[in-house]
């Protein structure tokens, strides 16, 4: 339950009013619970928390989100300290109504949008299919269904960051011609030059991977990783000049990564992909007084693995709907592009079951799922849009379609080294739907069950087809199954368990840090592990210990 | 030298020194090779850590480890030591994944590293042999094989002390010979954990070995055979203690007069008197041999030297060193465990360490007697600091009385009682609090804290 909480203090403040002498007037009911809890004001604060969401509200000025009271209030709930009811009280009643109405209109505005953007996508195929491309270089969706002002700020955009790049292509072509040793002495002051001009371009993202550049000199083999980023950029500033010969779903890999937003109406308008989709881990960043927040999801039935970004700023809380342990009936829109990794809730259908951790909510939510909750709106990337890429200086997404283009959800998509996954499928009801009316830590015990990912020695061929796709690629998210932690020195490795011949060559090596937990938790015995591949070894992000709890790492 | 290593040392020098290549040419034959490069990194050969040993202890009840995460991640932190005790009372261990947290807090706090021992289990004992920082682990008792008599031959440390105590609380007469078999080829430091066993079921019989152990090359297991031969009245220590003593108090009709001391000799030493001041202690020395002489004396020897109680003595008036007097009888009364003499120091003087000494139903009286009378101050606080938990009868009534009474004319002082009650009381008096100001809320939230606690583990 503590997990929804925004910080620490929040925790323990949390703790604080979970007291039963605290609250009057609590009562659960269908998916809301509500109470009145006892403040330093006259007046009680009136809490209540939408438990299909969880979305809260509470009447007191906390600007924490969610507050105390409503984490309070959970938390007294998980100890069965509120009393069912059969309607929630009025004032709830009106919130709930409230929700439900906005939502709607959200919808509809949304819906909207992406018909608009569909109808424009048909249009262009056909005019595209009839004669040569007549958009020229620039995206497919920068120029539709705007009135004529977006389109000369659209064309202005273009014109600088083509400007600004091909600046960038003479620097770096300059700085091959005279060399890199001096790169530690004069570099960082260049770097910091070119990524403010780069942002005055309006390339966002590739001031970002500027900016980033310092971290080689980490490094001893720094010339080798230096030119290695050089080279990236440059391929990238090339990429985005010739991008009217690349194939579209290249091109939007390219325009992405150079800092182009891809607009939400957009990637909602690319086909959804329906699943069971369990949270597999969730990392929150802080950077440049911004935070972020990544969360995987993993597709039961498509095996696919989808990334949420979503961003705050400091002090603000971060989206909280994908709780980890969790398992969502959803669709997703992934941003297209080359190979396609970020994506967006576009739709939730219900509270799927699952075991996981503070799951007693989605549990709730399940028994008394409501037509209405299958309509709930694109979720989770409120946020994302309003501080987009630009303003945290990194690239927005690093998702790409398939080089292949669409493939339906129907068509059983799947991501390389996914159709192992697919074949081993299980319905959801055997993930351990637990009996009603147990207590929320026994369901808590039963566990999720580990999703089903590949084996250690596939993972190479897999990151290098991602690569294929999309050579800018530095993470992909990975999900290993029937992995044991391994040594060779002071390295740390991950192998797939192989009881007959142990040492096989198929360990691939994690990158340095604090490795115990994993080591705690494995024992020796194979475990599932989610883990980003990046370059210098994995970065582990989960794992899922003998009852099925996942496990942070 | 492969392409690659040439494509860097072009870029280092500068391609315009180099063979004349074009530096876009660089740049793009580079973008290959390092996507190539990443995409062909190839699995290499490791070894997979040995496979842990299986359990044999349950695991706690998921939602008692729930709560557990959250104190490791700093909710109520100061709560750990109890749950961690309720844990090893029930016979569970903790889940594999909290293993690491514990193990990082037994490397700094050596208070729980005694729990460790059985709440890690068989996982933590394995990582404990990957990871150096955890080697402590290896000195405590899994809590396993206690009866098998291959723990005393071959176990670690902390197992072959855990079956001495067992075996001891069994049979003092069998530990005792089965120690002395080996004893001379004993590490020292064991040595002087081995003779700590003794305290359990002390008798006569343990006295020649002992008695003998006062020669022993280290100065522990010196210091704890005297300390033990102490409690055995009729041991030679003892009686060499009382000759001492006798010459060092004299009634004077109303009142004892002290004799210091004029020297402390090598018999003396022997017995357990520390010749040398301590860290940190002034003043001469031959007032500090007196106060060891007399806590090392037996206390019945001074009923029957002066003929009176434990009470009338302790109320005579001391003409010179007092406090020396009164300090050695103080710890010879925690030392011997001696309820008449502790009862009587405590009215002279109301220290805590003496309340341990007295039946829980006495010490809660007498403490809750104390909270009444005095002032709600750190003094007080400190005192009360010295009760273990839990807090039941008399004394919680008293404390939460003052609380109470205290809380708006002295806040902070309030305040510090309220989060110590909190740790100590009875957490089944949480509903039984009654109203306190929101300032006092530490009392009622933490109280309900534990009672949640404890109950999950039922």
């Amino acid at each position: 339950m503590l997990a929804l909480a925004p910080d620490a203090s929040s925790q323990k403040a949390a703790a604080g009013v979970s007291a039963p002498a605290k609250w009057s007037g609590a009562g659960v009911a269908r998916d809301a619970l509500w109470g009145e809890c006892k403040g330093s004001g006259s007046k009680p604060y009136r809490a209540c928390v939408d438990l299909r969401e969880p979305a809260y509200r509470c009447s007191c000025p906390s600007r924490k989100f969610p507050c105390k009271h409503a984490l309070g209030l959970l938390l007294l709930w998980s100890a069965d300290g509120v009393p069912a009811a059969d309607e929630p009280a009025d004032w709830v009643e009106e919130w709930l109504a409230d929700r439900r109405e906005r939502a709607a209109k959200q919808e509809a505005k949304v819906a909207e949008k992406v018909a608009a953007i569909v109808a424009a996508e048909a249009a262009s195929a056909s005019d595209r299919s009839g004669a040569s491309d007549g958009s020229g270089g620039s995206g497919g969706y920068g120029a539709s269904g705007g009135s004529g002002g977006d389109d000369r700020r659209a064309r202005q955009r273009e014109e600088r960051v083509d400007a600004g790049l091909a600046d960038l292509e003479r620097w770096l072509s300059d700085q091959i011609a005279h060399g890199i040793a001096g790169a530690r002495q004069t570099a960082l002051a260049d770097w910091d030059d070119l990524s403010k001009r780069l942002i005055d371009a309006q390339a966002p993202g590739v001031a970002a991977l500027l900016t980033g550049l310092s971290r080689v000199f980490r490094h001893e083999d720094w010339p080798a990783r230096l030119l290695t980023e050089y080279a990236l950029v440059h391929l990238l500033a090339v990429a985005h000049r010739r991008s009217a010969d690349l194939p579209r779903d290249l091109r939007d890999t390219v325009r992405s990564r150079v800092g182009f937003t891809t607009p939400k109406e957009y990637v909602l308008a690319q086909p959804p992909v329906r699943d069971h989709w369990q949270v597999i881990a969730c990392r929150d960043e802080d950077r440049d007084r911004l935070l972020s927040r990544r969360v995987w999801l993993h597709g039961r039935a498509t095996g696919r693995i989808a990334l949420i970004l979503s961003f705050a700023p400091v002090g603000q809380p971060l989206d909280s709907s994908l709780v980890l342990g969790t398992t969502i009936d959803a669709s997703l829109c992934f941003y297209p592009g080359s190979a396609p990794l970020r994506a967006l809730v576009a739709a939730r259908h219900s509270a799927a079951p699952s075991g996981g951790p503070p799951s007693h909510g989605v549990g709730e939510a399940d028994r008394h799922s409501s037509p209405a909750s299958g309509e709930a709106p694109p979720r989770g990337e409120r946020a994302a849009d309003r501080h987009s890429a630009a303003a945290s200086g990194e690239a927005p997404f690093h998702g790409v379609r398939a080089a292949d283009g669409h493939s339906s959800p129907a068509s059983g998509e799947v991501q390389p080294g996914g159709e192992r996954a697919a074949d081993r499928y299980s319905p959801p009801a055997s993930g351990g739907v637990p009996p009603r009316g147990e207590r929320a830590a026994d369901r808590h015990s039963a566990g999720g069950v580990p999703p089903h990912g590949v084996r250690a020695v596939d993972v190479p061929r897999l990151i290098a087809d991602v690569l294929a796709r999309d050579p800018w690629t530095d993470s992909w998210p990975l999900i290993l199954s029937d992995v044991v932690p391994a040594r060779v020195d002071s390295g740390w490795y991950l192998a797939d368990h192989d009881p007959h011949d142990p040492k096989l060559e198929n360990a691939l090596p994690l990158l340095p840090g604090t490795l115990w937990q994993l080591a705690a938790v494995s024992g020796g015995h194979p475990v599932t592990v989610a883990a980003e591949w990046t370059p210098d070894g994995l970065r582990l992000l989960t794992t899922w210990d003998e009852r099925g709890q996942v496990v942070v790492l | 030298m492969t392409g690659w290593e040439q494509l860097v040392t072009t870029a280092l020098l500068g391609s315009d020194r180099g063979t004349g290549a074009s530096p876009v040419g660089v740049l793009e034959q580079a973008a290959v090779e390092a996507v190539a490069r990443r995409a062909g990194q190839s699995p290499v050969r490791a070894e997979p850590l040995a496979v842990a040993p299986v359990e044999t202890l349950p695991l706690a009840p998921p939602r008692a480890a729930d709560r557990l995460a959250r104190m490791l991640a700093g909710e109520q932190g100061r709560l750990i030591g109890e749950w961690l005790e309720l844990a090893v009372a029930h016979g569970v261990r903790v889940p594999a994944r909290l293993v690491p947290q514990l193990l990082d807090l037994g490397a700094r706090d050596r208070s729980v590293r005694a729990h460790l021992g059985v709440l890690a289990g068989a996982r933590g004992r394995w990582l404990a042999e990957l990871n150096p920082a955890w080697s402590y682990l290896q000195q405590e008792s899994s809590g396993e094989g206690l009866l098998d008599h291959g723990v005393w031959e071959f176990g670690a440390s902390g197992d072959r002390r855990a079956f001495l105590r067992r075996l001891r609380a069994a049979s003092p007469d069998d530990a005792r010979e089965l120690l002395a078999v080996g004893w001379d080829n004993e590490p020292p430091v064991e040595r002087a954990a081995f003779i700590a066993t003794f305290a359990d079921r002390l008798g006569p019989a343990d006295e020649p070995f002992l008695e003998a152990a006062l020669d022993d090359r280290r100065r522990e297991v010196r210091r704890e055979a005297a300390d033990l031969l102490t409690r055995l009245p009729g041991s030679r220590l003892a009686l060499r203690m009382a000759g001492r003593a006798a010459t060092l108090l004299v009634r004077d009709v109303t009142r004892l007069t002290v004799e210091l001391p004029e020297r402390c000799d090598s018999a003396m030493e022997r017995d357990g008197i520390r010749s040398e001041l301590p860290a940190g202690r002034s003043g001469g020395r031959k007032s500090w041999w007196l106060q060891q002489l007399i806590a090392h004396t037996p206390l019945d020897f001074w009923t029957g030297h002066f003929g009176l109680t434990a009470g009338e003595i302790t109320r005579l008036p001391v003409a010179d060193w007092r406090r020396e007097v009164l300090m050695g009888w103080t710890r010879a009364a925690i030392l011997q465990q001696d309820a008449d003499w502790a009862r009587a120091l405590f009215d002279a003087e109301p220290l805590t360490d003496l309340l341990a000494v007295l039946p829980p139903a006495e010490q809660s009286e007498r403490a809750a007697e104390l909270v009444r009378a005095k002032d709600v101050n750190g003094q007080l606080i400190m005192m009360l600091g010295g009760i273990a938990r839990p807090w039941s009868g008399p004394l919680a009534a008293a404390v939460l009385e003052r609380v109470a009474e205290v809380a708006a004319s002295q806040p902070w002082n309030a305040g510090e009682l309220a989060k110590l009650a909190a740790e100590r009381l009875d957490p089944a008096l949480h509903d039984q609090l009654g109203h306190l100001p929101d300032a006092l809320s530490v009392l009622p939230t933490t109280l309900r804290f534990r009672f949640d606690l404890t109950e999950e583990f039922s």
